[in-house]
């Protein structure tokens, strides 16, 4: 073969190979399905746990004080979580497990909430009494909503995004902030240090749990009016909704000082505790998996995360966490 | 000496805080063979921020810590991430960035000085202003915002003026270059010789052509360059 001719060939082969790099498929995302993530607030750092096997995945260390609430993006690749003592959103890149921002909110950051387009982070901020307003694009806090109750605990948008829910733990009520204009619209009367609260799967309901009392009450989201009182035990925390086989909804409710989930079931004309489950030690956040028949608890007396199944109502592992865990965010 | 040490150490040398993320040897950390590598973020600056130069009146700066710091007249008072900066009825005061970026205090006004961190971007500067009256100036594009009640200036290499009143509307007046200017309600740039309202609940307005001279007479006499 002419030298000329085999410089042409050898030129093909090399264009062939450079062309073939170039159209490699990109490396598909690592997989962030079923995942169970727990804020561990005296450990400073968020566990992972795979929901499938139930396998400590990692533990990401926050480099921030107090790791509280989180929460989740609907594609779970973002996780937001607040640091109550840092004052600080710690912002994670669940698919590498690393914080790929830090902002300062304000004081104390206690609870946060996605709004329902995922376009805005909003963080209670305990120590000043206000809402930080983060825009999720550049996360930039845009605005605060100042005096929204004192001591402001759990904040929940309702599922039409309409309006935002606060609890106000010193004035034992229930702020209502219109999404439109950021006027508070209404307090509703719920009892002593009302903490934790969670729209029902239906949209209509908003529960929530009176720590400094012993129940949980039911808000009609349509007329912002208390519909129900219901006795649990001392100190309810967090609630999460799950379905045993054909039945359902039920509330499993965290019972702090009683050391039980309790359940109720939560369909409108029944509201009763139906079933009471030991759990451990200190139970604090609860979630549900995306289809209901497993129920997470943290146990902040043991530093473990309980998996109750919702078909026999026992617990059926538990798995070690970080220090003090509170908060939990489950990925579909 | 470990690889997370030496990066700290090292860190801590240059002037800067990190935040390590995947991998950084935490004791209670399991490994999954994803990114097990140190991957370090600036957080924040351990050195000053910059220093107060000039105070008209009385600067008072209230340390992270809870203590109290004042200036009075020319001089150099050293400030940090987490310092509160205020300036009480009749006090004014001027303080230059360690970016060279000036910045004057009109009276009655009160900001913390804060920062963000992005692992893709870097630091930013941010002045979470409580209230009261604000000029800046920087050399060039720098990454700055200033954060008020209801609204947020994002600087992108500019000179401007920014007051909050009382109910926390905001009114910025841009003089040189350009601010995003934004609220909860959306977002818009703010070119040179206009101004802007944030208000609660509202969208920023329309920049209207404006005079910047009148918006920036009070710095006359506190900045010193």
């Amino acid at each position: 073969m002419p030298s000329r001719l085999r410089r042409h060939v050898l030129w093909l082969m090399l264009a062939g190979l450079f062309t073939g790099c170039a159209t490699a498929p990109p490396a598909p995302p690592p997989n962030v399905q079923n995942r169970i993530y727990i804020a561990n607030e005296s450990g400073n750092s968020v566990s992972v746990i795979d929901a499938n096997t139930l396998e400590a995945l990692k533990t990401i260390p926050l480099a921030l004080k107090g790791a509280h609430d989180m929460a989740l993006t609907r594609d779970g690749r973002t996780l937001f979580v607040s640091n109550l003592l840092s004052g600080e959103l710690a912002v994670l890149d669940t698919g590498t497990y690393t914080v790929t921002a830090t902002l300062p909110t304000g004081n104390r950051c206690h609870s946060i909430a996605l709004t329902n387009d995922e376009k805005q982070v909003w963080v209670v901020n305990i120590g000043e009494n206000n809402v930080s307003i983060i825009d999720v694009a550049r996360l930039r806090v845009l605005g605060t909503i100042p005096s929204v109750g004192k001591l402001p605990g759990h904040i929940r948008f309702s599922k039409d995004g309409r309006f935002a829910y606060i609890t106000s733990q010193e004035d034992g009520q229930l702020t209502v902030i219109d999404t439109s204009n950021h006027q508070i619209i209404k307090t509703i009367a719920v009892g002593k240090l009302p903490h934790f609260i969670l729209p029902s799967p239906d949209g209509r309901y908003l529960w929530g749990g009176a720590t400094g009392e012993r129940h949980v009450y039911v808000i009609d989201m349509t007329t912002n009016t208390r519909v129900k009182t219901i006795d649990v035990g001392p100190k309810p925390q967090h609630i999460a909704f799950g379905v045993r086989g054909m039945f359902g909804p039920f509330a499993y409710v965290a019972v702090e000082d009683a050391n039980e989930v309790v359940v109720i079931d939560a369909r409108p004309n029944e509201l009763k505790v139906v079933d009471r489950i030991a759990v451990g030690a200190k139970p604090s956040g609860v979630s549900a998996s995306p289809e209901g028949g497993r129920v997470y608890v943290s146990l902040q007396g043991s530093d473990e995360l309980a998996v109750i199944d919702t078909g026999t109502h026992r617990v059926i592992n538990k798995v070690s966490v970080g220090l003090k865990p509170v908060g939990i965010a489950v990925s579909h | 000496m470990g690889l997370g040490r030496y990066i700290r150490a090292a860190a801590r040398s240059a002037g800067v805080v990190l935040v390590l993320g995947a991998g950084t040897g935490v004791a209670d950390a399991t490994h999954t063979g994803l990114g097990d590598t140190p991957r370090p973020i600036i957080v924040a600056q351990l050195g000053p921020v910059g220093n107060a130069e000039n105070a008209v009146g009385t600067l008072i700066v209230r340390r992270a810590d809870g203590r109290v710091d004042q200036l009075r007249g020319k001089g150099s008072l050293a400030l940090y991430e987490g310092d509160e900066c205020r300036t009480e009825r009749a006090s004014r005061a001027y303080i230059k960035l360690a970016d060279g970026t000036q910045v004057a205090m009109n009276e009655e006004t009160t900001f913390v000085i804060r920062s963000r961190t992005e692992r893709a971007k870097g630091a930013t500067r941010i002045f979470k202003m409580l209230g009261g009256e604000m000029w800046m100036k920087t050399q060039g594009p720098k990454s700055i915002e200033v954060e008020t009640p209801v609204a947020t200036a994002a600087i992108k290499g500019t000179e401007f003026n920014l007051q909050v009143l009382p109910d926390g509307k905001t009114v910025l007046t841009v003089i040189e270059g350009l601010v995003e200017f934004g609220t909860p309600f959306g977002t818009c740039p703010i070119p040179a010789s206009s101004q802007s309202f944030g208000e609660r609940g509202k969208r920023c307005t329309r920049p209207a052509k404006v005079d910047p001279a009148a918006a920036t007479s009070w710095i006359s006499g506190v900045v010193t360059q």
